[in-house]
């Protein structure tokens, strides 16, 4: 079944190519070579290709019975297969193949309009393909193993080495990714391209605004979590993975030490140093205001205490001398 | 949602990280001493700042006396185990009162023996 495929699929090349003469462009000059190349191979091919090229013949003879599409011009030709879609007499001549192998028809006839329709979009693509870089051409020739045409392949592969070796050998190894992406994506098509299949539905991108709706996790939210912690957290392997743990613990300080961790003052150093303003519900003259003022000198020599400290200290004897005031007054 | 929240709760108690290797953990004080000692040294932390602030009324010479006698009462006012006076420094191990150094919190029997056994951190024997 390979070989009539490959057959097929070499003599539609090769009588496309023929077709083509008339557009003279050295790329397809080459292909021509390369394609007659292939062809002449194996000796069993050439068997099916006369088979082959005698049915085309008579659909050709067919078509130019009833339609006069027997003498459509070639740039038509070129046009259709552009278009992606099997030329009619390609079809009607892997029809005839078909017909001719002893085996199941219907199969075969699938599997070769198949196989055409991949070499229609190989073809095109190679057309297609940006820059006309003969080298790289020839290097995909070396790579492809799919190829039915193995034999084929091989020795032009051989053959294309030696015209490789002027070159630079790293050639077919550097773009022997590429060549295999690109025959990925011969084989298999583009991945745009093509009909919606409307299977996957696009995953919505909102996982931010459900965080917003998020309650508190749970307390059974937060036992699963550490279970799973404890379950993942592997005994330290070395050194280094016990200081981290016990970093995480807080055994350990962080390194280069920094002298104000957990300490969080916000306040400036005159809010620390200036603490006149907070005396304004004590008395302005006697022995109170020479106390709180040596209180507040003390306060602003402190440096271990917060703002918020040195305030509530403060807070704390205007609290206590207007309890005392009555007592005060007596003296 | 709940992924999120999960993956949140994962990681504070990743931060957390409950050990994977459950070591002893002591439950008891050592002895009731211990625990009363233990008691002198809550309290007195709650009581610090208050006591700061009446002696620094009591111990000076520009208030007026009576307003110092008020404050001796009131600081004798406050309960007996809130002075920091009354903590003593036991050994961490033993609760042993005596000998107990005050680098290590430990007494100078359970020091010898972990110094001995090359259990603590840069201690030798002398020898000179």
């Amino acid at each position: 079944k390979d070989k009539s495929a490959a057959s097929k699929e070499s003599t539609p090349e090769g009588a496309s190519k023929r077709q083509e003469d008339g557009a003279e462009t050295p790329k397809q000059q080459l292909l021509d070579i390369i394609g007659n190349m292939k062809v002449e191979v194996s000796y069993r091919k050439k068997l099916q290709q006369l088979k082959a090229s005698a049915s085309k013949k008579q659909a050709l003879n067919k078509l130019e019975g009833p339609d006069s599409e027997g003498s459509v011009p070639q740039g038509t030709t070129e046009d259709t297969q552009r278009g992606k879609s099997l030329n009619p007499e390609l079809v009607k001549a892997a029809s005839a193949v078909a017909s001719s192998l002893p085996h199941n028809k219907k199969q075969t006839e699938s599997e070769l309009l198949a196989q055409l329709r991949r070499h229609e979009e190989t073809t095109d693509k190679q057309k297609k393909g940006g820059t006309i870089n003969i080298r790289n051409i020839i290097s995909e020739m070396t790579v492809k193993r799919q190829s039915p045409a193995q034999r084929g392949a091989r020795i032009s592969g051989r053959i294309s080495l030696q015209l490789d070796e002027d070159g630079q050998r790293i050639r077919p190894e550097r773009s022997s990714a590429q060549s295999i992406d690109r025959r990925k994506a011969k084989v298999y098509g583009s991945l745009k391209v093509g009909k919606r299949l409307n299977i996957f539905t696009k995953a919505s991108t909102e996982p931010e605004h459900a965080l917003k709706t998020v309650s508190s996790p749970t307390i059974w939210d937060l036992e699963f979590a550490k279970e799973v912690a404890a379950v993942a957290a592997q005994p330290p392997r070395n050194g280094f993975e016990e200081m981290i743990q016990w970093t995480k613990e807080g055994i350990l300080w962080e390194y280069p030490i920094d002298n104000e961790v957990g300490m969080e003052d916000d306040a400036e150093f005159h809010e620390h140093i200036f603490l006149e303003k907070h005396l304004e519900g004590f008395p302005k003259e006697g022995p109170i205001h020479h106390f709180m003022e040596l209180v507040i000198c003390g306060l602003s020599k402190n440096p271990y205490l917060s703002v918020k400290q040195k305030v509530e200290h403060i807070e704390w004897f205007q609290k206590y001398f207007e309890e005392k005031k009555e007592l005060l007054q007596e003296i | 949602m709940a992924a999120a929240a999960l993956s949140w709760a994962l990681r504070a108690a990743r931060q957390v990280l409950p050990s994977p290797c459950p070591r002893q953990v002591r439950s008891y004080y050592v002895d009731w001493r211990m625990l009363r000692d233990v008691k002198r040294r809550r309290m007195a932390y709650e009581y610090a700042d208050e006591r700061l602030r009446i002696n620094a009324i009591r111990k000076n010479s520009i208030l007026p006396k009576e307003l110092q006698e008020v404050a001796d009462k009131e600081i004798a006012a406050l309960p007996r185990d809130s002075c920091p006076v009354r903590i003593r420094n036991r050994c961490v191990l033993t609760s042993r009162s005596r000998g107990v150094k005050r680098r290590w919190r430990l007494s100078r029997i359970v020091f010898r023996h972990f110094a001995d056994h090359a259990q603590m951190s840069g201690v030798q024997r002398a020898m000179w």
